[in-house]
């Protein structure tokens, strides 16, 4: 008799804390309100610079030793191919993801120190490239012959200030 | 002069030219082991004397000491130097430098006045932006000129010009210079031969009878590839109306670093490689996909680059050998490209 009002009891706190955990849910789904469209705007405008600044990068002779930029070989972050990343590539004799073969490049074709491939600067070059490359199917390994795969001839992106990029 | 043609006329003659040779390049499959249509090459020009020419261009040199390319372009002067018979002259499409420093220039000019035999050679963007062409043409010359040789008439033009977007911004040289030097650069605009050489050009072949055989040499394409890479040239309707008379003009340029080939009307296309970075294909179609490279191997410094010999027959017909330094090519196009 005892044990049988104990396990009812347990079942109703169990069955009551369920309910808690639900509640507490769905009130954490509920309190996050859908972004104004002022916040979207500004999270849209935090990633445009970093896309921005990774534009920068690309194009600087900063980050190698002789005079090279990541633009050289690849205008348009062409060829970088976002999309099929992580991959097993000869060159890093591993799968890798796009950052270290940013850093590859970085320190052979452009002998350059390699950047720590979480700091803002790598994110940055990323988001430059992975921008680039909106719009196109993920499909990891597959590299195409000779896949250019930037941006349709057209803009780029916005700059607001030269018209497009 | 121009007047009496429009912008209009000219690209609505040369559409129609060009649909009529692409047409016939889907029914006609190419002959033999060698790429290309050959139909232009049916033509009857003059005839000449063979010889052959070689092409080195894109050195991209940086006023660095010991850089890798100045090692690449003394590599492809080398191999010039060892082509047995030599050629007769070498042509250099353009971009010897980085960001247009004398020095720079200076450099590439003494590496190349190794060559055993002469070269001509015009300007690339590259080249010219810094000082607008002041150091190139104190060490090179003419930015256009012709030359008659063996029969055939050739042709060099300054592809590069393009409308002032620098004074406007108060960019530095250096600024302008920087600015061009990116491929995709949206602020600079296409860029052409302009008027002034336009009239030169209609000067300069007036007299030649339409069985000349005629080589023009350029940095950028004649035709529109990728405008958005500044593959092009906007005046090209009217460089290829002017030549519109000639039996069979072949056309090489460098700026795109890598193998391509076009037939417009009587002109043939061929894109040279260059002795410093390979380009991605851009993401358009090739007029003609088969003539192309392999995509190169970053891990190879020589890959995708070289040195070009063009062998002119009798008849004007031309085979274009791309010397690659590494194994960029397909082998259809190591048989040669047929001009």
């Amino acid at each position: 008799m005892k044990a049988k009002r104990t396990l009812k009891k347990i079942s109703v706190m169990a069955l009551a804390a369920g309910a808690a955990v639900l509640f507490l849910g769905l009130g954490n789904a509920y309190a996050k309100k859908p972004l104004t469209a002022a916040e979207a705007e500004d999270q849209q405008k935090m990633l445009m610079d970093m896309v921005r600044k990774g534009d920068e990068l690309w194009h600087s002779d900063k980050l190698g030793s002789n005079g090279l930029a990541c633009g050289n070989c690849h205008p348009d972050a062409s060829a970088t191919n976002p999309h099929t990343w992580p991959k097993y590539q000869g060159n890093l004799g591993k799968v890798g993801t796009l950052r270290d073969m940013n850093n590859w490049c970085i320190i052979v074709p452009m002998q350059g120190s390699p950047i720590d491939v979480s700091s803002d600067e790598m994110i940055a070059m990323e988001a430059y490239a992975t921008y680039m490359h909106r719009g196109v199917k993920i499909a990891p390994a597959k590299d195409e012959q000779h896949g250019a795969g930037p941006v349709k001839s057209g803009p780029g992106y916005p700059t607001g200030d030269d018209g497009n990029r | 002069m121009m007047s009496k043609l429009t912008r209009r006329d000219f690209l609505g003659l040369s559409f129609k030219a060009g649909a009529a040779t692409m047409l016939a390049g889907l029914v006609m499959p190419s002959a033999g082991s060698i790429v290309g249509l050959g139909g232009v090459a049916q033509a009857a020009t003059r005839k000449i004397t063979p010889f052959t020419f070689a092409v080195l261009t894109d050195s991209h040199l940086y006023d660095i000491p010991d850089h890798k390319f100045d090692a690449i372009l003394a590599k492809g002067v080398a191999d010039v130097n060892n082509m047995n018979p030599l050629p007769d002259f070498v042509l250099y499409a353009g971009d010897l430098g980085q960001l247009g420093k004398e020095a720079e220039l200076v450099k590439g000019k003494k590496i190349l006045d190794k060559l055993k035999v002469p070269y001509r050679i015009i300007p690339g963007e590259h080249d010219w932006y810094l000082d607008m062409g002041k150091s190139w043409k104190g060490l090179f010359g003419d930015e256009h000129w012709s030359m008659d040789h063996k029969g055939v008439h050739i042709i060099g033009m300054n592809s590069i010009l393009v409308p002032d977007y620098w004074s406007m911004k108060s960019l530095t040289p250096e600024e302008r210079m920087g600015l061009i030097a990116e491929l995709e650069c949206h602020q600079c605009g296409a860029w052409g031969v302009q008027q002034k050489q336009l009239e030169w050009l209609e000067a300069d072949v007036k007299k030649l009878r339409p069985d000349t055989p005629l080589v023009i040499m350029t940095h950028s394409p004649l035709w529109d590839y990728y405008p958005r890479w500044n593959f092009q040239t906007s005046d090209a309707p009217e460089i290829r109306s002017i030549l519109r008379k000639f039996d069979k003009v072949m056309a090489i340029h460098g700026h795109i670093h890598q193998v391509a080939y076009n037939q417009i009307g009587n002109m043939v296309s061929a894109g040279m490689m260059s002795t410093s970075w390979p380009w991605p294909y851009p993401p358009v179609k090739l007029p003609y996909p088969d003539i192309r490279m392999n995509r190169a191997n970053p891990g190879d410094i020589e890959d995708g680059l070289g040195s070009h010999a063009l062998a002119l027959g009798e008849n004007f017909d031309g085979v274009l050998h791309y010397r690659a330094f590494s194994d960029a090519l397909p082998d259809n196009v190591k048989r040669g490209v047929r001009l």
